[in-house]
């Protein structure tokens, strides 16, 4: 038996030796499920949402966004001040004395044009390249790029090696894009062309610097081919360094990642926590656990396939407090500051604040249809008629159950500072009684009798609903598609597609009606206006009205902001109340988890953009321990605008592109 | 015993690198271009030819040469010789930086996680699979055994039936519903174990979730072969002689039945200690089997050829362990 045993006790000493030298670390003053595991941490090549979270925390741009303000002013960051030339072109931004690296080392003009140049190489091909093309010479000096590469090594290749190349593409960058660093605490940026929202793009993430000492190290250019070669390393513990709040304490792969409080950051006494923990939970259900069991404070985006029930247990608390929610609001709380005052509850820590996406139902909008047909969705009476009678309110209520907000609108209401969204078409859903109801029906009846076709059953197509599978698309079709029967009476069908063959279908206009979603990339109305402009690569819905165009050309050249936002509020209210492309149906909304009672200073604007280093815990003894409740704040952010004193910053993007790549089955937007 | 040893280790290269040429070719059957990201924006085609080109993807004999000489370090070797390497050092002492890391054995960079080579990637969750692995082993050999032995004892008894029933239920039950059971009681209800932590506590219910499939397996084989033996003579000999019952059961009986256990178990702990996507996701554990399937979602050509090499050369290694582990117990076989 001995024999027997041998092997069962050495398995157990190369168990014990396994385990034992690999502790689990010692708990952070904060930890966070941030819904997904990072695919890097190299500021240029994020574009996903949870590189972004952590990213943000790390690195930190000329400016940032006050993500606690109402209004999501764009304040300094290591950009003391900055100021904005006459024709909007030229911004001049003045450096902070103290914005240091997280080795002490000052942050300079010259970091942020090496870093941005990055973000102009095709080499590297950033997902949001296009940002930097707003300064002036980027496209030009990315395309000649992008060109030499393809032909070096070819008989047509204007260089003879690789480091020939690469010396005249430092030359060219300096001489030609419009990035100078007129000492060593200014930096001038020029622009192609007015771009009213440039200082909220500048608030991204992927514009913040790198250290150039260091990554010069990783990224040299082939001696043959002229491409930067990357190799991976740099962003290893131990070796990066950064400029933000937070600096890298520890990254295991899919295993965690650990910040700790810079030092060197100039902020630092706003701070209310010294160390952050982000855990990778890949599993949706067994981040709601982690936060159950008081792994993580708080479940940044909760994807778990019951958040629903979830969300109606929390509406099932507020309800049974409704007087006191409505006198707390009535104080002007924001909706976490509302849920901090109530009784305790486990029910209270879901929030399911609106985002800054909408979901909405395209029509193909061109002359034929694929298969060479007319195509009756042409004529915006029709597809008016359409619109009025989708059921947006059931379908919150009974098929997506999550809080949802139904949609008038592109725009979520509120999402952009001094902006007013328009309130859209009337809608069957809305009505407060039947009558109500059968009068919005019978003037979208009315709509199709003007368009020609006074007997929807004779309708001269079979209307088709193309969508995707997953994430409960079929039951919203299904909806729709009982409501197009019932109140129009006209013949419809159901596509039910694989995501690939969808997108493609879409890309191609091979669809009668389908499912969409966009999230805005930036804070301003033509991050969803430009939807619907002429030839834009995105849309796909072939809508093409030049009053529209015209609307959304004058807004970009008008200098007065205000003035601005309502020629772009025009535009919207063009295709929302009159021609109609899309149906907008609900805002999405962003679930996440945490005890209000205890985290504080997550932020409940629709931008979605958080700062883990905004957070206070509340009674840790640790930061001032009062609640960061969201504020008024400026409605244009300007220079010079100092910051709520306890407040440092944050912002939001939820990119486009930033969906889960696999394993999380949550919403994808596109 | 010796040549046995050294005969397999002679044909570990040869089979490696079948296994290698096998999946290489399937790998690089997999439609779709492993630089192409359907999620995000797409890289300008010039950029895309640049990289394929560096990577050697754009050729599949290149690459398969490039990647074999670079995992078996031949590589390494020729850039330490022509100097290639010293110098990087030299520039990195100059600039006053950490040299970039090269390793002998260099599996390549992760196509899909930037940051990352595959040997990190592999050095970071190799030792999670292997404890993971280990313990579920030992659990199963704990409750196969036991469970095995019971139901021999008294077959079709009533302790019999239950212990057939739970390996039923081992083997049928799928691991994500055991393992998300298991989770809620004993993590969430009871609060005894941590959720998504690893580390000696938070491996408990994993490795128990991941040894039941085993340990219903080890059970069954127990439960047959001892009472084959039972019947055999030496055992009626030994009953004869007045040897006690449990001496009978423990010494005589077990240690025959105990060869086809142990001829399964090589594969098994290779199987083990790869790691379960499943149970890695539920439990969140960061070991290497979440990496075959990311692999292979992500077309991550480098990581599914680094991790199938090391599931590969572990396979070997283990069934080699037990080849000569039989030897040793069975000297017949010997």
């Amino acid at each position: 038996m001995a024999r027997v045993l041998t092997p069962l006790i050495l398995m157990v000493a190369l168990l014990a030796v396994a385990m034992l030298s690999d502790r689990p670390s010692p708990p952070a003053d904060f930890a966070f499920a941030n819904g997904a595991d990072i695919n890097t941490l190299d500021p240029q090549r994020m574009s996903w949402m949870p590189d972004l979270r952590v990213g943000r925390l790390l690195h930190e741009g000329l400016v940032k966004h006050d993500v606690l303000s109402a209004s999501f002013d764009v304040v300094p960051a290591v950009a003391e001040s900055w100021t904005v030339s006459d024709d909007g072109r030229t911004y001049t931004f003045v450096f902070r004395d103290d914005a240091k690296w997280s080795n002490g080392e000052r942050v300079t003009p010259d970091d942020f044009r090496y870093s941005w140049r990055r973000g102009m190489l095709p080499d590297l091909a950033s997902d949001y390249f296009k940002l930097f093309t707003y300064v002036e010479g980027a496209r030009a000096f990315y395309d000649w790029r992008a060109e030499q590469l393809g032909k070096m090594n070819t008989p047509e290749a204007e260089f003879a090696s690789g480091s020939e190349l690469w010396a005249e593409t430092v030359r060219r960058f300096d001489e030609t894009v419009a990035l100078r660093a007129l000492d060593d605490r200014t930096l001038e940026i020029t622009l192609e062309r007015r771009v009213p929202y440039f200082l909220d793009v500048c608030a991204f993430t992927v514009l913040a610097p790198v250290y150039p000492p260091l990554v010069e190290q990783y990224e040299k250019p082939d001696a043959t081919s002229g491409r930067l070669l990357r190799r991976p390393g740099w962003t290893k513990p131990g070796r990066l360094i950064t400029n933000g709040s937070f600096m890298l304490a520890d990254w295991r792969f899919k295993r965690e990642v650990r910040l700790e409080a810079n030092p060197h950051y100039w902020d630092r006494a706003s701070l209310a926590i010294d160390s952050i923990s982000i855990p990778s939970i890949p599993d949706p259900n067994s981040e709601v656990l982690a936060y159950q069991t008081g792994a993580v404070d708080w479940v940044a985006d909760v994807t778990a396939g019951y958040r629903g029930d979830m969300i109606a247990d929390k509406l099932a608390f507020r309800a049974e407090h409704a007087e006191e929610v409505e006198r707390l609001r009535a104080e002007g709380l924001d909706e976490f500051e509302i849920d901090r005052r109530l009784p305790d509850d486990p029910r209270k820590d879901v929030h399911a604040p609106s985002a800054f996406g909408t979901y909405f139902w395209n029509f193909n909008c061109q002359e034929r249809l694929p298969d060479g047909r007319d195509n009756p969705f042409s004529d915006a009476r029709v597809r008016r008629a359409f619109a009025m009678v989708v059921d947006k309110r059931t379908i919150v209520e009974n098929v997506r159950r999550l809080g949802e907000p139904t949609a008038g609108s592109l725009i979520p209401p509120g999402s952009i500072g001094g902006y007013t969204t328009p309130e859209g078409l009337p809608n069957v859903g809305d009505a407060k009684t039947p009558a109500e109801a059968e009068r919005i029906v019978a003037d979208a009846r009315a709509l199709l009798a003007e368009a020609g076709y006074p007997d929807p059953s004779k309708f001269p197509i079979t209307v088709e609903l193309v969508f995707n599978k997953d994430s409960g698309h079929d039951l919203i079709a299904q909806t729709i598609a009982k409501n197009w029967q019932q109140h129009l009476g006209v013949p419809v069908s159901l596509s039910q597609k694989e995501l690939k063959v969808y997108r493609d279908d879409l890309k191609n206009k091979r669809f009668i009606t389908s499912r969409a979603g966009w999230y805005g990339d930036y804070g301003d109305p033509t991050t969803f206006l430009n939807l619907s402009k002429t030839g834009d690569g995105n849309n796909d819905r072939g809508y093409s009205n030049p009053e529209y165009d015209a609307l959304l050309e004058q807004a970009a050249v008008e200098p007065d902001p205000a003035q601005r936002l309502r020629i772009l509020a025009e535009a919207e209210r063009l295709i929302m109340e009159r021609d109609v492309p899309m149906i907008p149906i609900f805002h999405y909304a962003h679930v996440m988890m945490f005890d209000p009672q205890k985290v504080t200073g997550i932020s409940s604007h629709p931008r979605m953009k958080q700062y883990a280093s905004l957070v206070d815990v509340l009674g840790d003894g640790k930061g001032p321990d009062v609640p960061r409740t969201m504020h008024g704040g400026d409605s244009v952010g300007g220079a010079g605008f100092q910051p709520a004193p306890g407040v440092s910053e944050a912002g939001s993007e939820r990119p486009l592109e930033s969906r889960p790549r696999q394993g999380t089955p949550s919403e994808s937007p596109e | 015993m010796i040549g046995i040893i050294l005969r397999r280790l002679a044909q570990l290269p040869i089979i490696l690198l079948v296994i290698y040429t096998i999946t290489l070719t399937l790998a690089w059957a997999i439609p779709g271009n492993p630089l192409e990201n359907p999620e995000g924006r797409q890289p300008p085609p010039e950029v895309i030819e640049q990289m394929k080109r560096q990577y050697n993807l754009d050729s599949y004999p290149r690459f398969y040469w490039s990647y074999l000489e670079s995992v078996t370090g031949v590589a390494y070797a020729r850039d330490t010789l022509n100097g290639s390497i010293a110098e990087a050092h030299e520039q990195a002492e100059l600039a006053g930086t950490a040299p970039p890391t090269r390793y002998v054995f260099d599996f390549g960079p992760s196509l899909q996680y930037d940051d990352w080579n595959i040997n990190e990637i592999i050095a970071d969750s190799l030792p999670v699979s292997v404890a993971l692995g280990s313990a579920a082993i030992v659990i199963a050999l704990i409750i196969g055994l036991a469970a095995g032995i019971v139901g021999a004892v008294k077959p079709n008894s009533l302790a019999d039936l239950a212990t057939l029933t739970v390996a039923l239920v081992g083997i049928s039950l799928p691991t994500f519903v055991i393992g998300t059971v298991l989770l809620l009681v004993f993590s969430v209800l009871l609060g005894l174990f941590p959720v998504a932590e690893w580390g000696a506590r938070g491996a408990v219910l994993p490795a128990f979730t991941l040894s039941l499939p085993f340990a219903a397996y080890i059970a069954r084989l127990t439960r047959m072969s001892m009472i084959e033996c039972f019947g055999a003579d030496y055992i009626r000999t030994a009953r004869a002689k007045g040897v006690a019952e449990s001496r009978v059961v423990l010494k005589h009986a077990l240690k025959n039945a105990f060869l086809p256990v142990l001829s399964y178990l090589g594969p098994a702990a290779a199987w083990a200690m790869t790691g379960s996507f499943v149970v890695e996701r539920v439990f969140t554990v960061p070991g290497m089997g979440q990496h075959f399937v990311d692999g292979v979602q992500n077309k991550d050509l480098f990581l599914i050829m680094g991790v199938v090499l090391i599931f590969a050369t572990l396979l070997i290694l283990f069934n080699l362990a037990v080849d000569v582990l039989y030897r040793w117990v069975d000297p017949r076989i010997a």
